[in-house]
């Protein structure tokens, strides 16, 4: 009885291995012996060695994308999280209407982000775009939203953190609603303050899931894409212009596939990097 | 007996002539009616057999709709093309900036899922020199196929559907970027002496140089010459990375540093590399002084155009709140749509200014012109149809372009702005250059005096004694986009104009290196005209 049911799993296990394997191994593979060669579809395939990867050093180009990429994680991760943790507080105590509020709040992460993207070029239209046009009957003035380099990235940066802030603020109310009531009970009658309930109590318990939220956050904001790719399509300039959006072009609309590659496992390797370092620094606090 | 024979003989004439003129009337997806004659149509259609039949084709285009530019023509004929061939067409559309990366992929990987592309004519090296597309000589002198006139193209436009002597698309589109101004405004009288008393001279209208162009824009801008209430702008350029924004400065820089002269060689008649070695030639002073140009002339135009693609930038002219703009063919037949424009009859069009002073690469320095030196341009995509080498029904295709190439659907396209199909060949044009009737224009919705200014400024550029060069080289693609990207730092004061053109040629040693430079150089010398001695 018990060898059947252990082979019955299999039938079930099985076609999620091959999405696995055929949609995320295969790729990882072939990228990866793909970033050793020189590759244009239509001609032959030279072996180059890590040239691709030595080019990396030399791309003045990507020292740019990699600067607004970092800056794009740190702020929008930060603010997303911050937010979150307001929001959850806020609705993690007794208010009227709290489904409904918490409803619409949700919604924005049910939004394709290249749709946001699209739904962002109505928005910041600097003509006559809705945004303005309130500036513009309140204060006299309008704000160059995508003509501006600084503009076009705090577009791009509102769009972000009004889809994913819900994502963070559900995730922590979770966290937080399945606390111990006893514990706050007892913090009550030692009449301690509510900072120093959130600072000692409910902070440092629902912190697991805040530094789960957090690594989530930062996995998806390094593969940032669609967002920019729509609204500004890495302009003004390359004011917008992505780690993801360059190694975009540099495959799928170059055909360079070799250095595509390369460039994606920087991009692996940096992400594997500052979620090892975050893993560390929770097994430190502990164990 | 002799009435007999010469009733006989009549009615055998009266057949014979119905036979050799035999028309017929097809009725478009918007209910307008053309009748073409059995010739133009090619004898596929006219004997009815639809060899066709059961044929599926697929083609590409740019995402437009069934009233876009370039994909709408598709639509409004498709019903009765596939009625009268058999076969059936498959549209499919792709946004601008993803269409060269889909059929690329589709032509590299082997895939075959499309039939045909319509394609900007930059796309030509790779095509061609990658044996991607089919050349159509041996169809064009097939009667069984519609019939269009290539003697009607221009040399400047037939270069870009050809490769050598060898065709490659029938004719559909033909960009060039000509000038566009408010007639009404400039010949104001007293804005006319205001400007005197302000800058000291009177205007040309419309002006001869950039700089006297200059002057006028940054005259107008930023007050309320059209008494709407609020400030209007002087020129309006369309500048948004990924949205053919570097298309501006391509037409504008090439009076700034490129030398006529008899023939091309390497100081003369180039614009983009050294004929010689492919070093780029972006970042020559030339350029360099082009761009600064640029610059100070977007400062005289609304600020929001550095993030406007072409709709914005149109809509814009088209409300009446620019002076000029530079653009397609488009803006001439969308000014005449009540709808969406102000200034129908308020519009002049000319072939764009030039520039007195030029740089000289071989003194290395910028010399001084007496009259100014003026470029035509075939600057755009002269978005065309060509033929997969991986399709099954080359025919088919090839039925479908021609049919839309014939001189009438042509003419129907390029009367309405909304089509994107812009005037080029000889029957587009009105006497004395052309064989198209003024009046046929105005049944169409024209404005007689716009209509003949439009045409006579598209003339001018597309036979201009100087065309400005074309780059159709393999990677073509790759190297407008770095221009793009680098001059849109420039537009939005990332980088002056020196340091965004150093980055652009930088960039073109990069890619001309990857797809090797000798190999490079040969397509980039064929493309032009070189001839090495």
């Amino acid at each position: 009885m018990g060898l059947k049911s252990g082979r019955i799993k299999y039938p079930f296990i099985l076609p999620s291995m091959i999405w696995v394997l055929a949609f995320t191994i295969f790729p990882l593979i072939y990228s990866f012996g793909l970033s050793f060669f020189r590759v244009r579809l239509g001609r032959p395939a030279t072996f180059v060695g890590l040239n691709n990867f030595a080019r990396i050093f030399s791309d003045y180009k990507l020292g740019n994308s990699l600067r607004v990429t970092l800056m794009y994680v740190a702020v929008t991760v930060s603010i997303q999280l911050a937010l979150g943790i307001l929001i959850a507080l806020l609705f993690h105590q007794e208010m009227k209407g709290k489904s409904i509020f918490r409803a619409l709040l949700i919604l924005p992460i049910f939004c394709t982000p290249v749709a946001v993207g699209y739904l962002g070029l109505t928005i910041f239209y600097e003509e006559g775009g809705p945004l303005n046009s309130i500036l513009m009957s309140l204060f006299g003035w309008k704000i160059p939203w995508l003509s501006s380099p600084f503009w076009a990235w705090v577009a791009v940066l509102l769009l972000d953190i009004w889809q994913w802030t819900p994502f963070c603020f559900l995730v922590i109310l979770a966290g937080l609603q399945s606390l111990p009531e006893e514990i706050y009970d007892a913090a009550y009658i030692d009449s301690s303050s509510e900072w120093e309930i959130f600072r000692k109590i409910t902070f440092p318990m629902v912190q697991p899931v805040v530094v789960i939220v957090l690594l989530l956050r930062l996995i998806e904001s390094f593969k940032i894409f669609d967002v920019i790719y729509s609204l500004t399509g890495g302009g003004p300039g390359t004011a917008t212009e992505v780690y993801s959006l360059y190694t975009y072009r540099t495959g799928l609309k170059f055909f360079d596939f070799g250095y595509a590659s390369a460039l994606g496992y920087v991009l692996l390797a940096m992400v594997m990097v500052v979620v090892n370092l975050f893993f560390r620094r929770v097994r430190q606090v502990y164990e | 007996m002799k009435k007999l024979l010469f009733v006989g003989l009549s009615v055998l004439m009266v057949f014979c002539l119905s036979v050799v003129y035999a028309e017929m009337t097809l009725t478009n997806a918007g209910g307008e009616s053309i009748t073409f004659t059995d010739e133009e149509l090619g004898t596929i259609i006219t004997s009815g057999e639809k060899p066709f039949e059961g044929v599926t084709i697929t083609i590409t285009v740019n995402q437009g709709g069934p009233k876009g530019g370039i994909s709408g023509p598709l639509y409004e004929w498709r019903d009765v093309w596939e009625k009268l061939t058999g076969a059936k067409l498959n549209i499919v559309e792709i946004p601008y900036a993803e269409h060269y990366p889909k059929v690329m992929t589709d032509l590299l990987t082997g895939t075959g899922q499309y039939d045909g592309f319509m394609i900007g004519s930059d796309w030509m090296g790779e095509l061609v020199t990658g044996e991607y597309i089919v050349p159509i000589d041996q169809y064009m002198k097939d009667p069984r196929f519609p019939k269009w006139d290539p003697e009607s193209l221009p040399p400047s436009i037939r270069t870009l559907y050809t490769w050598g002597d060898t065709w490659y698309g029938p004719l559909n589109d033909s960009d060039g970027q000509v000038l566009y101004y408010r007639k009404d405004i400039l010949n104001n009288p007293d804005y006319r002496a205001k400007f005197k008393e302000k800058y000291g001279y009177e205007y040309n209208v419309p002006p001869k140089t950039w700089n006297e162009l200059y002057d006028i824009s940054e005259f107008f801008n930023g007050w309320d010459w059209n008494n709407d209430g609020e400030p209007d702008s002087g020129i309006v350029m369309h500048l948004k990375v990924g949205a053919q924004g570097m298309y501006h400065y391509a037409s504008l820089s090439a009076p700034f540093c490129i030398m006529p002269g008899e023939e091309v060689d390497k100081y003369h008649n180039v614009y983009w590399f050294d004929p010689e070695d492919m070093k780029p030639l972006i970042n020559s002073e030339g350029h360099v002084k082009a761009l600064e140009f640029q610059l100070k002339l977007a400062k005289t135009g609304p600020d929001a155009q550095v993030a406007w693609s072409l709709g914005e930038a149109w809509d814009y002219f088209l409300r009446g709140k620019a002076i000029f703009t530079f653009s397609w063919g488009d803006v001439g037949s969308l000014v005449q749509d009540e709808a969406r424009s102000k200034i129908k009859g308020k519009m002049g069009a000319s072939i764009l200014p030039g520039s007195l002073e030029v740089y000289d690469r071989s003194q290395g320095k910028f010399v001084t012109f007496e009259t100014p030196n003026v470029w035509g341009n075939t600057t755009g995509g002269s978005w065309h149809g060509v033929i997969s080498a991986l399709s099954k029904n080359p025919e088919a295709v090839y039925h479908l372009l021609a049919f839309h190439a014939t001189n009438k659907i042509s003419l129907w396209n390029v009367q309405r702005g909304w089509t994107g199909v812009d005037p080029g060949a000889k029957f587009h044009f009105l006497p004395p250059y052309g064989t198209a009737s003024l009046d046929d224009y105005v049944a169409n919705g024209f404005n007689p005096e716009d209509a003949q200014e439009y045409l006579k400024a598209y003339y001018d550029n597309f036979f201009a004694p100087n065309i400005a060069p074309y780059l159709r080289i393999p990677g073509g693609n790759e190297y407008w986009v770095a221009l793009d990207r680098h001059l849109s730092e420039a537009y939005t004061g990332q980088a002056s104009a020196k340091e965004a053109l150093d980055r652009v040629a930088r960039d073109w040693e990069d890619i001309t290196n990857r797809y090797g430079r000798e190999e490079q150089l040969k397509v980039y010398q064929e493309s032009i005209g070189y001839k090495a001695k």
